[in-house]
């Protein structure tokens, strides 16, 4: 079992009112369902279902994920700079796993 | 599981006289009517073809397991005119959602990218809901080499 790892990409200062770009991404096989191993055996379902970019402890954007989304899912998206605070990233996965990041960002 | 195309064909089936009518249009007219009876099947509500809507994939991909996707909406994003929630969907995908983003206004700009799997060559379907109810929808084709749905 390799380790998942999620990582995010943006910056730690902003100028107020400033448009960030957020790179997320997570390594997770993104299981289908729909493939057998060698047996011929149904491999269950076992994707991340959910995204959750929490900014000052609201949430500001948020995916809903279903099967037709690749392998290692990346997500790009954009938060306006309002105030200093804590983002927070939320992963869900199938069968209750959640895996998370935190990220300062500082808005002079 | 979600919604499969098998679920849609069902439903779809109950109106298929209004849909015999829609095979006698010209081949991109039917095509434009086709997602838009899809979207209505899924939604329950018809919507507006719009070009505020931009979604942009390569026409041509080697592999159906990651076709990058980039949807941009031109929207003001404040309080009264915003986008809530961008549906997307692959029709000929054995499951025919994709994922859906849900934005905050003046938190967010509606712009996002990802990668896709598509299982054939198809047109890719994006649904926006707006704050003030109205469905806005566009749709581009994509090719693909290979099934990245196995």
């Amino acid at each position: 079992m390799t380790t998942v790892a999620p990582r995010v990409l943006l910056p730690s200062a902003a100028a107020k009112g400033e448009i960030l770009k957020v790179k997320s991404i997570i390594n997770h096989q993104m299981e289908t369902g729909f493939r057998h191993d060698a047996q011929g055996r149904v491999i269950p379902r076992k994707i991340i279902h959910r995204f959750v970019c929490r900014y000052g402890g609201a949430e500001v954007f948020s995916v809903d994920l279903h099967e037709a989304i690749s392998a290692n899912p990346f997500i790009e998206f954009y938060l306006r700079a309002t105030e200093s605070g804590r983002l927070e990233f939320i992963w869900e996965e199938d069968n209750g796993g959640v895996y998370r990041l935190e990220h300062e960002l500082t808005v002079a | 599981m979600g919604l499969t195309r098998r679920d849609v064909l069902l439903a779809g089936s109950i109106g298929s006289a209004a849909l015999a009518s829609a095979y006698f249009l010209p081949g991109r007219a039917r095509a434009q009517d086709e997602a838009v009876q899809l979207v209505e099947r899924l939604t329950g509500r018809t919507p507006t073809v719009s070009d505020r809507l931009h979604l942009v994939m390569p026409a041509v991909f080697p592999t159906g397991y990651t076709v990058p996707m980039d949807l941009d909406i031109d929207s003001p994003m404040t309080e009264d005119d915003h986008v809530k929630r961008i549906r997307v969907f692959a029709p000929q995908n054995p499951l025919i959602e994709v994922a859906s983003f849900n934005f905050v206004p003046r938190r967010t700009i509606a712009h996002v990218s990802t990668r896709i799997r598509l299982a054939e060559p198809q047109y890719v379907v994006a649904v926006a809901e707006m704050s003030d109810g109205t469905l806005l929808m566009t749709k581009t084709f994509v090719d693909v080499a290979t099934n990245g749905c196995i």
